[in-house]
């Protein structure tokens, strides 16, 4: 009997044995400390030093490459407002990508220059108001400049990394995007639609052929 | 004695890969209904662009291949190869039309990382693309995730006793129901009553948490076609972290730990049976090898004390493992977070997860449970055997869907697909490592790609050398069609060459 419940329910009571050492495990330490430092300065990228003014303007890649170093301090970060805001009751989060394309994207003929790179902000429902433009296909976005706390690890927002803004100014108005009807390429689709009328014919006397 | 192919059996596999790429075809309708809805007239052109031209090609074939022979069981296994890269050619004409793609290289690679549920992408400036090609992605990992070939024997084929050999091909082999085109009905009615259920949950979900009603449903949509078929395709460069939400990434998690689960199990429970649940091998491995891929994870990351609290590490650690286990992709941190905060011992544990894989005849990727199962039941029964007396006789048995008794042929097969899959995601890592990243970052990229995962810590890039590229891309194409169809392509390419 024993072995038939341990084949039975071996497995459950297998996951809750771990889940609890999980639990062991992690709480002590998770309350004592609240940062580490082990993982060490990636040089390539910028990271707070005593000279490193208080506000300071500092990129995406700096604060993922150097989240530890960053983690807590109060900063300034601009980008273009892309997607939507999503209001949260008082407080809303926005996302704001400082990447190339924040300047010209790739459907106003920017350049290609690699990945989308940004950060999401938390912030005052009020502040996130004053946005206009979201960068999509249609929009170049708001530019915008927040400043507040980055955290690499937010304890309120389940861990995610995140700027914590209490400030907001419109650095540059975005704008709609105008694309012009590609006709070249249009003719081309006629042409390889009648193309393929074709061939639908010819495909059918064919298959009437060998009835 | 390698028998060089006839014009006859060019002509089978002409056919057969006609008719899947004129459902490639059929499948633009999709985003071009979608540019056409919100006025993005040059990515509605792009589509037709794409349409014309996987349709001449469909039409052209079928006319110059006409035959009424049937599929031999090397055609059924080249038809499903081949047509894989000819759609990955086709399908990537809208991608590389909307100049998002430095090359049209980068654009094949993110349809085969479509098409295979991988969830890679070269695609530059995400953020402002247009709706249609975001459909274009998402349907494609969609598709890809029930197989392109099912979608043909679906709509196209007309009651062939050969379908079912292409439909091995592709890397699945259960049969639902005696036909092979009845099963592939099947597949589409479970896929199509969950994506209604699972996008009406995010859609509803989406407005709760301050998105637009047609943003919100065309999310909804898009997470869910990319969740279910594990892909991991998502519309903004975010991800899901995007979302900042609990409830929402809880949603995802069920509906690719759900989308990873086997087809036939998925039948089985739908038909009534739910104590199969219980019984399943890959449920009891996938359960085993998820609690020791959180494990691993969860010490790295409380050695390095990266979250604040034991809720925010479970949270964030559960997600990625549980992502990375069902081969979906789906991340809620940045790639370079697992390389500047996670640390070697937790990409380890998410590399463990994302190796294995979920279930065979699923979406999924990986060595998958069952080969996990039958070789862990294997090692038991020779030491079963070690230990008992010479005389007695070791019965081992497992059950999926019914029990069986373990056959050395079986595991023999379990174990050379295994072993096929440590040879790419070793081959990824020799790549990686030769072109300069560190062994535990071109490891982790390279188990991606051959278990169709898509958790990247930043080594594809679309600045990534060209034959890395490529490799990736090989990669991913093995690992989805699991290896016997290339095996059978390459015999094919040889007997050309070597064959009387």
């Amino acid at each position: 009997m024993i072995r038939n419940a341990w084949k039975q329910y071996g497995g459950v009571i297998g996951f809750v044995a771990v889940a609890l050492v999980f639990l062991v495990m992690i709480v002590p330490r998770g309350a004592k400390q609240t940062s580490v430092r082990s993982l060490g300065v990636n040089a390539e990228f910028a990271f707070p030093t005593k000279e490193t003014p208080h506000d300071g303007e500092v990129d995406s890649a700096a604060l993922v490459e150097n989240a530890n170093q960053w983690d807590g301090r109060a900063i300034t970060f601009t980008g273009e407002a892309i997607g939507e805001r999503m209001i949260r009751g008082d407080m809303a989060w926005i996302h704001l990508n400082d990447d190339a394309y924040a300047k010209k994207n790739v459907e106003e003929a920017g350049k290609l220059e690699g990945y989308n790179s940004g950060h999401a902000i938390w912030l005052p429902a009020d502040l996130a108001r004053q946005i206009r433009l979201f960068g999509d296909y249609q929009h170049a976005g708001d530019i915008v400049k927040v400043t507040g706390v980055f955290y690499a690890a937010a304890p309120d927002h389940g861990g995610d990394m995140t700027i914590h803004a209490t400030s907001l100014a419109i650095v540059r108005p975005g704008h709609p995007v105008v694309h012009t009807v590609n006709t070249h390429r249009a003719l081309l689709a006629v042409g390889l639609m009648c193309l393929a009328c074709l061939l639908y014919g010819m495909r059918r006397i064919a298959a009437r052929r060998r009835i | 004695m390698l028998l060089r192919p006839q014009l006859i059996d060019l002509k089978i596999i002409g056919l057969y890969t006609g008719k899947v790429i004129i459902g490639v075809g059929l499948l633009m309708l999709l985003p071009l209904a979608i540019a056409l809805c919100f006025g993005e007239w040059n990515a509605a052109i792009d589509f037709l662009v794409g349409i014309g031209a996987c349709f001449v090609f469909g039409l052209a074939t079928e006319c110059l291949c006409q035959t009424r022979q049937d599929l031999s069981w090397s055609h059924g296994l080249v038809v499903a190869s081949f047509s894989w890269l000819v759609a990955m050619a086709l399908g990537a004409v809208p991608h590389w039309l909307s100049g998002h793609f430095g090359s049209y290289l980068d654009a094949m690679f993110d349809v085969m990382s479509g098409y295979t549920t991988t969830g890679m992408f070269l695609l530059q400036d995400l953020d402002h693309v247009s709706h249609g090609l975001n459909m274009w992605r998402h349907v494609l990992t969609y598709a890809g995730g029930q197989g392109i070939v099912v979608i043909a024997l679906t709509f196209l084929f007309r009651g062939t006793a050969g379908a079912y050999k292409i439909y091995v091909g592709e890397g699945k082999d259960e049969r639902l129901l005696p036909n092979v085109i009845q099963t592939a009905r099947a597949i589409w009615l479970v896929s199509l009553t969950y994506l209604v259920v699972g996008s009406l949950a995010l859609w509803i979900v989406g407005m709760w948490l301050g998105q637009g009603p047609v943003r919100g449903l065309l999310h909804a949509i898009w997470i869910f076609m990319a969740g279910w078929s594990t892909g991991g395709f998502a519309p903004q460069s975010y991800n899901t972290f995007y979302y900042h939400s609990l409830l929402y990434e809880i949603i995802c998690i069920i509906i690719f730990i759900i989308g990873s689960c086997n087809f036939a199990l998925h039948w089985t429970v739908w038909t009534g049976d739910r104590s199969e649940i219980r019984k399943n091998i890959e449920v009891i491995s996938f359960s085993i090898t998820l609690t020791i891929a959180m494990l691993i994870t969860t010490v790295g990351l409380a050695q390095l004390n990266v979250y604040p609290d034991a809720i925010a590490l479970f949270r964030k650690m559960f997600y990625q493992v549980a992502s990375g286990h069902t081969t979906t992709g789906y991340g809620t941190i940045y790639s370079r977070t697992f390389v500047r905060q996670w640390g070697s011992l937790a990409m380890l544990g998410v590399t463990l997860a994302m190796a294995i894989g979920a279930s065979a005849c699923s979406t999924a990727g990986g060595f998958k449970g069952i080969r996990m199962g039958l070789t862990f039941k294997a090692l038991w029964e020779d030491v079963r055997r070690m230990v008992s007396p010479e005389s007695a006789r070791i019965v081992v048995k497992w059950h999926h869907i019914t029990t069986r008794t373990l056959e050395s042929s079986t595991v023999r097969a379990a174990m050379l697909v295994v072993l096929s899959y440590v040879g790419i995601y070793s081959l990824g890592t020799i790549v990686g490592v030769y072109y300069g990243f560190e062994p535990v970052s071109a490891l982790f990229d390279a188990v991606s790609a051959g278990s169709n995962t898509g958790l990247s810590c930043g080594v594809v890039s679309p600045t990534m050398a060209a034959p890395m590229k490529i490799v990736y891309l090989f990669e991913m194409w093995a690992g989805r069609l699991e290896f016997m169809s290339l095996f059978a392509l390459g015999a094919y390419m040889l007997s050309f060459l070597k064959g009387r």
